[in-house]
Parts: structure tokens; sequence; C-alpha cells
């Protein structure tokens, strides 16, 4: 439930006191951590990054004049971030993203509603069917499903064109589709 | 080639009342649009990656804490030279500083327009939001326990855990409080409820209030006015809309709170109201062959945690058969009965 909206938050967040800075941690804190978390692995990398990261924002508030999309601008600008940082401690070695990112964007069980619309035998089979995907589609999924974002808004955050969005999410998602009948399939045959 | 660039993806994620078809709310929308597909069935596979891309898949968050958030905040706050704000803290920043205020009461004006809830602050309050067919058994601070059934909402002031506010369906055991004889008040769009301490239920589906008691005793303040005194085994239903006020007993053998053991109690109850619980609890649209088939009487337990399981103990009961097809249960005779 949105108590209050991003422009109302931004606003007091601008205004450089505690409330704004606090109202938008509390919101912005858990998405961006578990965001962080499944991007790099590591999490005393991620919670050191977010809270440096909310830092330079507070000090830096007055060089954003309006921002459009809080949520889109914050999951970007801590993605670069937490991006840089990993590249430091690989000793300044400039690695690409999806080098970076080999094994990221791990789903368990427990993240896997029990609802849902494609027939699945379990969650855990629905886990391990995302965690094969890669690891562009686990992170189109996970943006617009676990964090709840626009198609447009992932297009910011990942740097493709909207388009592109909605072709990973469709091919991803007829993907899951497929092998989770196949895998139905052969546990029907395995029962008989 | 035009009209087939102009029915893309894009096309249809973009219109509010595909959206609804697709996850079954609305019924003007749901006709509007299974007649389109049927007279453009060459777009059918476009308009099923749509529906796929907007149901998508559920996650379950898996969010740090709030008390991990708070710490996080605290470690924070010193490093930019603020103190944490508690909460009479802010209120002290609302009287001294009063234009932050005017400003606060501004924006949010056009929050209470649409959410219709009060003012509050996510600092100082707690919300508790069920989804369709999620039941959670919930403990508040002052001890007390709630079942809330699905599709429902509680909320309240941290300062007071005891004036609890619910749009839905929930069960309660109040914790009494004697040596201060603090009143428990639940309030809905109808009316409030005032209590000491007592198990009952209240459901604020179908644009009234239904109050059912338990034990102990309870007293009603209607929004119109009225207050009325209850006794355990009574019945209270009232609509503010409607100003319709019924006050009866019910039969206390089939409790109208027993969803929250998993199943549902019914008693002689029509078909229609039974499959009526299971579109507002699992967001489902049920439809009917014909009319008859509304007035079957049910009597007995259904089990409510599994809607498949639900469904068959149903077709059993009344001797139908139920269709569950994206969202739609469609219910007909059975040729073998």
């Amino acid at each position: 439930m949105e108590l209050h909206s991003d422009e109302t938050i931004w606003y007091f967040f601008k205004k450089g006191e505690a409330t704004g800075f606090s109202l938008l941690f509390k919101k912005y804190y858990p998405p961006l951590q578990v965001y962080g978390l499944k991007l790099s692995n590591n999490q005393a990398l991620t919670e050191d990054c977010l809270q440096n990261f909310f830092i330079q924002l507070f000090e830096d508030r007055h060089k954003q004049n309006s921002i459009n999309n809080l949520k889109a601008y914050l999951f970007v600008s801590f993605k670069r971030r937490l991006i840089k940082q990993l590249q430091k401690n690989q000793n300044n070695i400039p690695i690409i993203e999806a080098q970076l990112f080999k094994s990221n964007f791990t789903f368990s069980a427990e993240e896997i509603s029990v609802h849902q619309e494609i027939q699945f035998l379990c969650t855990s089979t629905l886990a391990t069917l995302i965690n094969k995907l890669s690891s562009r589609e686990k992170e189109v999924l996970y943006l617009k499903y676990y964090s709840g974002m626009k198609s447009a808004d992932i297009a910011e955050v990942m740097d493709i064109s909207y388009q592109s969005v909605l072709n990973v999410l469709q091919k991803g998602l007829s993907k899951l589709r497929k092998s989770s009948e196949n895998k139905q399939i052969r546990n029907i045959l395995k029962k008989s | 080639m035009d009209n087939k660039n102009k029915f893309d993806l894009h096309y249809f994620l973009s219109d509010v009342s595909f959206e609804n078809w697709a996850k079954g709310l609305n019924k003007n929308d749901i006709t509007y649009w299974n007649n389109w597909i049927q007279n453009n069935a060459e777009h059918i596979e476009t308009v099923e990656n749509a529906k796929s891309i907007i149901t998508g898949i559920k996650f379950n968050q898996h969010y740090p804490s709030n008390e991990k958030v708070d710490q996080a905040l605290a470690r924070v706050l010193p490093k930019i030279g603020l103190k944490p704000s508690t909460k009479t803290k802010l209120n002290k920043t609302r009287t001294i500083n009063s234009s932050l205020f005017t400003i606060v009461a501004a924006v949010l004006l056009v929050l209470i327009s649409y959410t219709s809830y009060s003012f509050f602050n996510s600092n100082s309050s707690t919300v508790h939001k069920t989804n369709f067919g999620e039941i959670i058994d919930l403990k508040l601070p002052d001890g007390t326990s709630v079942v809330l059934n699905g599709n429902s909402v509680i909320w309240y002031e941290n300062e007071n855990p005891r004036y609890i506010h619910l749009k839905g369906e929930a069960y309660f055991k109040v914790k009494p409080i004697p040596n201060t004889n603090a009143k428990f008040w639940v309030a809905t769009e109808d009316l409030k409820v005032a209590v000491l301490g007592t198990q009952f239920h209240v459901n604020t589906r179908k644009q009234k209030t239904n109050v059912v008691l338990d034990q102990g005793s309870i007293q009603l303040e209607l929004n119109n006015g009225k207050v009325t005194k209850m006794i355990p085994g009574e019945m209270v239903s009232f609509s503010n809309k409607s100003k319709e006020l019924i006050h009866r007993k019910v039969d206390t053998e089939t409790p109208y709170a027993l969803w929250r053991g998993g199943t549902y109690a019914f008693n002689e109850i029509p078909l229609k109201e039974v499959m009526f619980n299971l579109e507002i609890t699992y967001g489902l649209e049920v439809q009917y062959e014909s009319n008859q088939l509304m007035e079957i009487l049910i009597s007995g337990g259904i089990p409510n945690h599994n809607l498949q399981i639900c469904i068959a103990a149903i077709e059993k009961a009344t001797g139908t058969r139920i269709i569950h097809k994206d969202n739609i249960l469609r219910i007909q005779e059975n040729p073998i009965y």
C-alpha cells in the first residue's frame, strides 16, 4: 500500500531533513538491497555500497533538479555504483557487465508464490526453471514481477529499448511455459 | 499490413481494459475482449503473449525486515549529520513548522481522495494485507489475535494498536486489559465495534459490514450515530449506503467465521452465496448455465485452502459440474445426475 507518493518523498528528501531522508530510505532500501544482492551475490558488499549510495544521494541532492521517475532513477544509479565497486574489487580490470554478473539472479523456492497462473508442479520446480534462464531474462523478470516495475522503467534501468524489454519478457515466459509442460509430462511418465 | 502492426504487444499492454480482461477483473472488459478475440482470431498469439506478460510470475518478496532497515538507517543518519527522527520528533516538526505541515496536507489530500484512507504516516502505522486466497494469522502488539481472510486489509497507528481499521473479512480474539478497561476498536466504513475482551467476526464485503459475536460482549457504533449492544450468537449487519440494519440470532453451530480453520461451513445456503465467497477470496468470476443452479442449497463444510479441492467438494454437494478456466468458474448441470 502506497502511503506517500514518490513526489512527496522526494520533496522532503531535498529539503534535507531527517524525515525526508528516512522516508526515502525506508521505502527504497529494501528493494534496492535485494536487487543489489541478486546482482552481486555478496551481502556485505551490497549493504556497504547501498549505504554509501544513500549518503551520496543526500549530499548531491541539490544537483538533481527534478526526477521524472524516482524508482527507475534509484535502481539505475545504484546498479552503476555497484558495478563500479565490483570492478574496483577486481583490481580495476575493466570487465563487461555480463561477465561480472555471471551467476547472478538465483531464486529460492521460498521466493516463488504458490499462486501462479501457469500450472507448475511446485515452487522449487519453478525456481529451478527460472534459474536456468539467461541472466538478462532473469533480470527483466525480477524487475517486472519482483520489484513491480513498469516495462518502460525496466528499459531505462537495463539500458535497452522498450521493445527489447517486451521481447525478453515474452521469450523468458514462453521458455518457462514450455519447460514446465515438459517437466509435467516427464513426471506423469515417471509415475505410470 | 497496417492492421497487423497496429495490434502489437504494446497495443494490448497499454490498454487498461485488456489488463482487466487478462486478470479476470471487470465483467464488461471480460465480455468485450472475449468478443474481440472471437472476431480477431488472427491476433490470438499476440493476445496470449500479452496476457502472459500481464499475469507473469508471482514472487514472495524476501525483503529485509523493518528492524534491519531501521538499523541500517541508524548507521547512516549520523554520517550525514542528521539525528534519527522518532515519531514524537515528527509531530514536533509539524507544530513548529506550520508551513511544512500545510504542504504535507496538500500533497496527501490527493492520496486520500483515491485510497479513502485517512491521513497516517508510514513511520507510525502498520498495514497487513492479504492476497486473493491467502489467509494469515496475526498477533497484534497488545496480544490480540487476528485471522485475516483473503483479499482483506487491516491497518492501525503504532501508537494505538487497539484501534484497527478493516476492509474485508477478519476474525478477532481480543486480549482484555483488565487494569485499565482499555477498549479495543474495529472501524469499518459502516460502523465501529467497541470491545472489552471477546471473540468476534467482522466482514465488510457486499458494501455492508457484518459482525458476528462468538464470546463476550461488544458495542457497535453505527456510522448513522446509533449505538447497539450485542450478545454472543448474534449477528448485526449494517450498510452505510443503504442504511439497512439487521440484528438477529445466528446458528452458532455453523459459525460464520469457520473459514479461519480452513473450511467454509454452510447450512442450507444457496449456491450463489457460496460462490460469492469464492469469488471474493480467490478473485474469480462465476457463471451459471441456468438461474436454477444458483438456488441449489448446500449444507456442510467446504475446505477452502485449496481451490481445486473446494471446487470438487461443491460439485459433489450440488451435483453440478464446475469448469475452471482462466479465473472463470462455469457451473453446469452434471448429465450423470
